[in-house]
């Protein structure tokens, strides 16, 4: 556009300039053309009043009969007397140059500026008489009408570049306005508008460019639209599962609990099966209310529910409840955050669980505030994760050690960490083979 | 102990299994498979403790609750599906005193059972304390406010009770899980939070502004005079 403008408004500067500057050299030979025939008229003339040595009474005279003429000024020099028509001009005031030649008997002119006022300056000899004549010719009227010329000139000039501008911005608008849709429906499907559409509106290349780029993007979308709803079928399906499971599960569960209270009374070659009957079901119960929590998590269903809460108090209630005293220390500051308990009780216990699974004993946990906020710090003494495992012990269903002989259900560390998020917080994990395994658990201080 | 107890529930084998091991446990166990079944039994016979589904045919656990709420004090736990969601919270806010999670394991239900009617039944023979305008009987199970008796369930007035036998003591509420529900780590804060709150509604002059059961924030309650 700015190009546009460029060429539009220097075109036309050119055009103005030369135009402007032939008048001016046109009207200003006119003018000395004219200035020249009336100024011989005018020597003719004098030549008839003057005698050879003119009298003053003479050059009054002819200072009359010019006035009668009206358009011009004169100064005369005669002998060594001088006279002028007018009271501002002498002849000191004509220019030496003329002087010299009209002295060598030439007409001659010359444009000269006096008091303000632009004269064109002609100057002769009178024929058969010791006088010269010099005509001083305002111009001051050509200037003016020159001056005029060229501030109309300059306003068109004005009038032609911003009218350019305005033209050449219209025209790129117009022509760019594809390239400037192409670029808005780009960033809005970027940011998942999924059913942006450009509009079809030539045959030319943007009409075919925009055709396809639709294709593009209808293609996009029916595939996204397909692979949400694949993955909410899919998390549909883990939830309406583990809902329908939950009613036999719960009755399972009762009995076998009072299968549990009862076992030493069955018969001998029963009494195994029941036993194991009773485990598996605690086994089946763990995995069914870990989905459902997971799915509860997934579906954004998880509520928070914020008090302030001791975490190092809470830490020791939750060891204390499930009588790991004996094989879990904890260390403990103070450390009040506003926090949901229940959810971080099963972070805690979750990753104490975890720890116990895996080495058995000796687990210590560090409850403290530093400057990134408060931690929970579960550190055993186990067989460590190796390196290429660690980063996968998130995941769901994953068992660090492949035998998946824990009693776990696979879905422990996933929720902990979920819940560590809900809670604002985050959960890490550091691991050497043969050392042991850490699990620092950070929430915000609020 | 012969305790008589409405268990109503609508899964056959549940139903089975919990009365078995509540039978076996001593209760005279009676059971319902819906929520208009347990009303009609509700109405035909005192209980001393109605052990109730959320999740019931024709008239669901809730509705059920809220019934017996409106003409009786007699204990009320809730199976409910989930810990975490409203489902516990309404519950206890239309007047259970307890609820119990599924699935769950029937030394835990019995546990809960007994408490229950541990709370309900009158306490040992303290003398009548008065604060304020409050007057409470232990031996008779009441309270009147300003000499008018106030409705309050076994479990709001065990817990009013022990807040105004010490005035000015502040309970956390893992202490007052412990003295009123009986509970130890078993129990959920929530319990204490709306049974405050119910009974709050009940005994304060303005329960927006409490005088008598102050919040200490972040520790639990107090009772004050005024």
């Amino acid at each position: 556009m700015l190009a546009f403008m460029l060429v539009a408004g220097l075109s036309a500067a050119i055009l103005a300039a030369s135009s402007y500057l032939i008048v001016r050299e046109a009207r200003l030979s006119d003018s000395v053309d004219r200035a020249l025939e009336q100024s011989r008229f005018n020597l003719v003339l004098a030549g008839e009043v003057l005698d050879d040595h003119p009298t003053t009474a003479q050059t009054n005279e002819l200072l009359d009969a010019y006035e009668r003429r009206g358009t011009f000024a004169v100064v005369g020099r005669t002998d060594a007397r001088t006279f002028s028509s007018s009271l501002s001009l002498a002849p000191a005031q004509v220019p030496e140059d003329l002087k010299q030649l009209v002295a060598e008997g030439q007409l001659a002119y010359e444009r000269e500026e006096i008091g303000g006022v632009p004269y064109l300056v002609v100057g002769g000899r009178v024929p058969s008489s010791n006088t010269e004549l010099y005509y001083f010719y305002s111009e001051e009227r050509l200037w003016d009408e020159l001056a005029q010329l060229r501030n109309i000139l300059l306003y068109v000039l004005g009038a032609v570049i911003l009218l350019g501008g305005l033209i050449g911005a219209l025209l790129a608008r117009r022509m760019l306005r594809p390239v400037a849709q192409a670029s808005v429906a780009a960033h809005s499907l970027a940011e998942g508008l999924l059913d942006t559409r450009l509009p079809v509106e030539s045959e030319d290349e943007f009409g075919a460019w925009a055709a396809s780029f639709n294709e593009m993007a209808e293609a996009l979308e029916a595939k996204i639209t397909a692979l949400s709803e694949a993955q909410a079928r899919e998390r549909r399906f883990t939830s309406d599962v583990s809902h329908e499971l939950r009613t036999p599960l719960t009755a399972l569960v009762a009995e076998a609990s009072l299968l549990a209270e009862h076992l030493d009374r069955i018969p001998e070659e029963a009494r195994r099966p029941a036993e194991l009957l009773v485990n598996d079901v605690a086994r089946l119960r763990d995995l069914v209310e870990d989905l459902m929590e997971i799915s509860r998590l997934d579906a954004g269903e998880a509520r928070v529910r914020e008090e302030p809460v001791d975490i190092g108090s809470l830490v020791a209630t939750a060891v204390r409840s499930r009588r790991w005293d004996d094989r879990v220390s904890v260390d403990r500051d103070e450390v009040v955050v506003s926090t949901d308990p229940r959810r971080l009780e099963r972070i805690v216990a979750n990753l104490v669980g975890n720890a116990l699974e895996h080495a058995g004993r000796d687990v210590a946990v560090r409850v403290g505030q530093d400057g990134l906020g408060a931690f929970v710090e579960v550190t055993d003494t186990g067989p460590g994760i190796p390196p290429d495992r660690l980063p996968h012990v998130f995941d769901r269903f994953y068992k660090a050690d492949s035998s998946r002989a824990g009693p776990g259900s696979g879905l422990g560390l996933a929720i902990a960490l979920e819940n560590a998020r809900l809670l604002g917080g985050d959960l890490a994990v550091w691991s050497e083979v043969g050392r042991g395994t850490r699990f620092t658990l950070r929430l915000p201080v609020t | 102990m012969d305790e008589r107890l409405l268990l109503v529930e609508d899964d056959p084998s549940i139903r089975e299994i919990a009365k078995l091991g509540l039978t076996n446990a001593g209760f005279n166990v009676t059971t319902a498979s819906d929520g208009r079944e347990g009303l009609l039994h509700f109405h035909q016979t005192p209980f001393d403790l109605v052990v109730l589904d959320v999740m019931l045919p024709v008239l669901d656990g809730y509705e059920v609750c809220r019934q017996i709420r409106a003409e009786s004090r007699v204990p009320v736990i809730m199976l409910s599906a989930k810990s975490d969601t409203v489902d516990v919270v309404v519950g206890l806010e239309l007047g259970a005193d307890d609820y119990v999670t599924k699935p769950f394991e029937m030394p835990e239900l019995v546990a809960r059972a007994r408490a229950a009617i541990r709370r309900a039944t009158a306490g040992d023979e303290e003398p009548v304390l008065v604060r304020g305008d409050l007057e409470i009987d232990p031996g008779a199970f009441i309270a009147r406010k300003g000499g008018e008796e106030i409705g309050l369930t076994a479990t709001e007035f065990k817990l009013l009770l022990e807040l105004a036998r010490r005035p000015g003591q502040v309970f956390t509420r893992d202490l007052l899980l412990q003295r009123v529900w009986n509970y130890e780590y078993l129990g959920d804060s929530r319990l204490v939070d709306v049974a405050v709150q119910r009974l709050r509604s009940k005994v304060e002059d303005d329960p927006k502004e409490p005088k008598l059961i102050k919040t200490v924030r972040g520790v639990g309650y107090r009772f004050d005079t005024g």
